[in-house]
């Protein structure tokens, strides 16, 4: 589903942030990028993202060759995955739904069908009663509870979430882990960054471990959830 | 279909409550839209009422055709033979120099310093006269006529009253070409009021847009919100135009109704011009689209790079 082939990125004006990068994740996994910060965790998920195009190499999103997209078609790229970051990049000027329905206006959902789906969102993440609060108004660990309702509220196959704990304390991270572990388990392919792997319990989970640039280390799971259909097929 | 539909309502809807929420400075914006299309609407209401009436004043006029004192009557019809078959005339009359000369009576009765004059003068020194009317209104055939009229034996002079209708067309002519200066001239304004009015908006909503091109929204979702802003301002700024104009010209009128009654005539400007208004919405609305256009192009590939 996804794939990494020989993959180097090179900001201009900066060494190589990644080096020879490959691996590929299957639809359903649920794998942790860890590193030290500046290993190239946020690089990698942009490449995944589309949001950056690799210098040299290959990625393959869903046997699509992302760096030959024409950038008209990057967009609906991107709607396949629901992008979670460590700054939340919540808009403050508008309601927790208003940020919420904000993927399905791109998409042109139908208002009525898009509050039900909205309210779904909101529900799984336990913000159901703060519909009408700013996000402002939010703790850390439920801005970024909203952050996740607004990434998966068009039902995407695939979460990316950038650092999604990096700044909380350790019962808000454990809620943010708990509710991507229970989105992994209906099929939702899981992709999260962290240069903590030690606070997770990754021992069951898959981890791309990067140093400097390159993979290090691909540890595979022992606890395997691909036996689970994802909801949405490529 | 639907979608796009969809897309169109939104961002239309957007637009509308954001410019409810910012009531104030949307109200100042469409006023100086509104402003720089009445100067130059005003002008060409002008300029366009005058020239309707110097066209009529040109339809008006006539050919005095004034005999030689010494004519006998074989000599008139003569000539009126001669204007009878003459192709250019619509319509003439003769006026003898005693049917003259009764109408000067008649018209001086009310003021004796003139009767006593005329009493004086004894006898009549009136000329006959013929005045003529011809089919064409255009200056340069009429003076073609007059110098043929001229020419007939037993006229002694020809009159044609249409020099300064002539030299007051030339002038409106003039006018009309600064009104497409100052119309160029404001075009220009608005087109850069429009695109730095949208170029801010765009840049308090730059993490919004941001946010957006992450999560899969297209060039045109993204532009949308903002062309309809544009499009809006001109449509709303044109409307408020349209109000200021009806406004002056009501006030216009009153005064013009008073100088005309003076001059025995009902001309006054038309209130609802349909083709000058649906010109103004039309071009404020253009002038909204493409100034906000170029804005969020531009700024689109700014946010982009970053």
């Amino acid at each position: 589903m996804i794939q990494f082939d020989q993959v180097t990125k090179r900001y201009p004006g900066s060494d190589e942030i990644l080096k020879n990068v490959s691996f590929s994740i299957d639809a359903g996994e649920f794998v942790f990028v860890t590193g030290h910060s500046g290993a190239g965790k946020s690089t990698l998920l942009k490449l995944i993202a589309a949001t950056e195009r690799a210098t040299s190499g290959t990625v393959l999103i869903a046997n699509q060759n992302v760096s030959q997209l024409k950038p008209s078609v990057i967009p609906y790229l991107r709607r396949r995955f629901g992008l979670i970051f460590q700054d939340h990049k919540l808009l403050y000027d508008r309601n927790c739904f208003e940020n919420v329905i904000l993927p399905l206006r791109i998409n042109g959902v139908a208002e009525q069908e898009a509050a039900k789906r909205v309210r779904a969102a909101l529900d799984k993440v336990g913000l159901l009663n703060k519909e009408k609060a700013m996000p402002i108004t939010l703790s850390g660990g439920e801005q970024q509870r909203l952050a996740i309702a607004r990434a998966v509220v068009s039902r995407p196959s695939i979460l990316l979430a950038d650092e999604p704990t990096g700044n909380l304390d350790a019962s808000y991270a454990a809620d943010i882990m708990a509710i991507f572990q229970s989105f992994n388990q209906v099929g939702v392919t899981v992709i999260m960054s962290t240069h903590d792997a030690l606070g997770m319990s990754t021992k069951q989970n898959r981890v791309l471990h990067l140093n400097q640039g390159r993979l290090s280390q691909d540890l595979a799971s022992s606890f395997n959830t691909n036996n689970l259909q994802p909801r949405e097929t490529f | 279909m639907s979608n796009l539909l969809n897309h169109h309502l939104q961002a239309i809807k957007l637009v509308l409550s954001r410019m409810r929420s910012n009531l104030l400075s949307s109200f100042m914006i469409c006023l100086v839209i509104a402003v720089a299309m009445c100067l130059p609407s005003l002008f060409y209401l002008g300029v366009d009422n005058l020239s309707k009436l110097t066209d009529q004043m040109q339809n008006e006029t006539e050919i005095s055709l004034f005999l030689k004192l010494d004519t006998n009557t074989d000599a008139i019809a003569k000539i009126d033979a001669l204007l009878a078959n003459n192709p250019d005339i619509r319509q003439y009359h003769l006026v003898t120099k005693n049917e003259a000369w009764k109408q000067l009576q008649e018209k001086s009765k009310g003021n004796q310093d003139i009767s006593d004059a005329i009493s004086q003068l004894g006898k009549n020194p009136l000329p006959d006269a013929f005045f003529i009317q011809a089919k064409s209104a255009d200056p340069d055939s009429l003076q073609a006529l007059k110098n043929t009229l001229e020419q007939i034996p037993g006229v002694q002079h020809a009159l044609l009253n249409t020099e300064w209708a002539k030299r007051l067309a030339t002038l409106l002519g003039l006018g009309k070409k600064v009104i497409f200066f100052i119309a160029l001239l404001l075009t220009t304004v608005l087109l850069v009021i429009i695109g730095n009015t949208v170029r801010m908006q765009i840049l308090t909503q730059k993490d919004e847009i941001e946010v957006s091109y992450l999560i899969g929204a297209t060039n045109s979702f993204i532009r949308m919100p903002f062309l309809y802003a544009g499009i809006l301002y001109g449509f709303f700024g044109s409307l408020l135009a349209i109000l200021m104009m009806i406004g002056m010209i009501q006030t216009f009128n009153y005064s013009v109704s008073e100088i005309s009654h003076l001059y025995s005539s009902d001309f006054s400007l038309t209130l609802f011009n349909a083709s000058l208004y649906a010109t103004v919405i039309t071009v404020a609305v253009t002038i909204g689209w493409i100034g906000s256009y170029f804005a969020v192009t531009r700024a689109i590939n700014a946010i982009k790079i970053n």
